[in-house]
């Protein structure tokens, strides 16, 4: 009886430690994730002070974060409203950007990989885009044609908006930033 | 066989006078509240054991992670900037058979230089041009120890050493007493990591002044 028990223990303590070690690190942990309207960054994956559970992620695939003080990559799932984004739908990008040299922002995968269509525009960096007269930006992304800044989107499922804010000075103080200060992402219609 | 369960077995007659008869069932029934009380408190202490346990498995493999793991960048691009030069980043399908980055951005260019302190600290000079440079130190095992970009540049130059903690000591310890030293001293933890240099390309007609500026880094022995 007392072998079974040591097996159930060891059975139990092996596959659910493993399990849900496996778990936590096979994609960007909630541990260090700071939220600001739709956009989340892990402001410390670039830095000193990263977590052992982002330290776990980064190190099982070939990844090179921005550094704290080069600059802060910010990931949308979801639009301003919290619904998941959907590429059946139409988004308008809109607002301002924080304080940066530099930025881009693309349309990619689950896994960071921009997708493969048949029109090669993927994303624009801040000398790309037309702006209106407020200065402001103004994207429509889209899996059918639009006049203006369109970025295409795959005809249907999820994907993700990545804003990439090289050298800004928001990347030591992210949670401190205001939705306002970043672009807002609007559902304009779905098919 | 219990004494509960002889005396169930004896026939009434042989039973005391002075015992009840309906107190006869009331024994078994009490023989198998206590076995299932103390088997379900034999599942939940083992349950809990097994649980401590899977807590210090789970802590374990997360810490461990980093030190096994054989597929970070940095055992990646282990080959690249060997000849003193950081050299560019892979893309895919590329005939060198190395991995491309993942989460990469496609409007920058990333030149890369590895580094190896056995030997001793690594001089890393980088000049900075017209396009947004940045330059990052990434530690073996994830993690990233240092960033600077050509803001920081003087005349135009970027210039620091990466080296380990006991070889900053004995460069504390051979400095002149007295005098300022004004060389940039990054401590890595680790003696492999790889030297970053990340272009912003603004524009696709910026993409060759960005790869000339990226594999312009240089990283070298320290003297």
């Amino acid at each position: 009886m007392r072998i079974l028990d040591l097996a159930y223990i060891l059975a139990l303590g092996a596959g659910l430690g493993l399990g849900s070690a496996h778990w936590a690190v096979a994609g960007r942990p909630v541990l260090g994730k700071v939220e600001v309207g739709p956009w989340a960054a892990w402001p410390r994956s670039g830095s000193r002070e990263i977590d052992p559970y982002m330290r776990a992620y980064l190190s099982r695939g070939v990844h090179l974060p921005l550094g704290s003080g080069e600059g802060l990559e910010l990931i949308a799932e979801r639009d301003s409203e919290g619904q998941a984004l959907d590429g059946r739908c139409r988004y308008q990008l809109s607002g301002v950007t924080p304080t940066t040299r530099g930025w881009t922002i693309g349309i990619t995968d689950g896994d960071g990989l921009p997708f493969r269509l048949t029109l090669e525009r993927t994303s624009f960096t801040d000398s790309q885009i037309v702006r209106p007269e407020d200065g402001q930006i103004s994207i429509i992304a889209s899996s059918t044609p639009e006049p203006g800044n369109w970025l295409p989107l795959p005809a249907s499922g999820r994907f993700q908006i990545r804003l990439r804010l090289y050298d800004t000075p928001i990347s030591s103080q992210t949670g401190e930033t205001r939705a306002t200060n970043l672009p807002r992402i609007t559902r304009t219609d779905c098919r | 066989m219990t004494a509960i369960d002889q005396e169930l077995d004896r026939p009434a007659a042989e039973r005391p006078q002075d015992v009840p008869a309906r107190s006869a069932p009331a024994a078994p029934r009490r023989g198998w509240r206590q076995r299932l009380r103390s088997g379900l408190t034999r599942f939940l202490m083992t349950t809990l054991a097994g649980l401590l346990l899977a807590g210090i498995v789970h802590i374990v493999t997360v810490l461990a992670i980093p030190t096994l793991s054989q597929r970070d960048a940095a055992h990646a691009y282990r080959e690249l900037g060997a000849e003193g030069r950081a050299e560019l980043m892979p893309v895919s399908g590329s005939a060198r058979g190395l991995p491309s980055v993942r989460e990469n951005d496609t409007n920058t260019v990333t030149a890369i230089c590895s580094y190896d302190l056995s030997a001793g600290p690594m001089r890393i000079v980088a000049r900075i041009g017209n396009l947004p440079l940045g330059l990052t130190v990434h530690r073996q095992g994830g993690g990233v120890i240092y960033a600077i970009t050509d803001r920081a540049a003087i005349r135009g130059v970027l210039d620091f050493l990466v080296m380990t903690e006991e070889q900053r000591d004995e460069r504390i310890a051979a400095d002149e007493e007295g005098e300022t030293n004004r060389e940039l001293r990054v401590v890595s933890d680790t003696e492999n990591g790889l030297v970053v240099a990340r272009v912003l390309v603004r524009l696709p007609s910026d993409r060759g002044d960005a790869e000339a500026l990226a594999t312009g880094v240089e990283c070298g022995m320290a003297n």
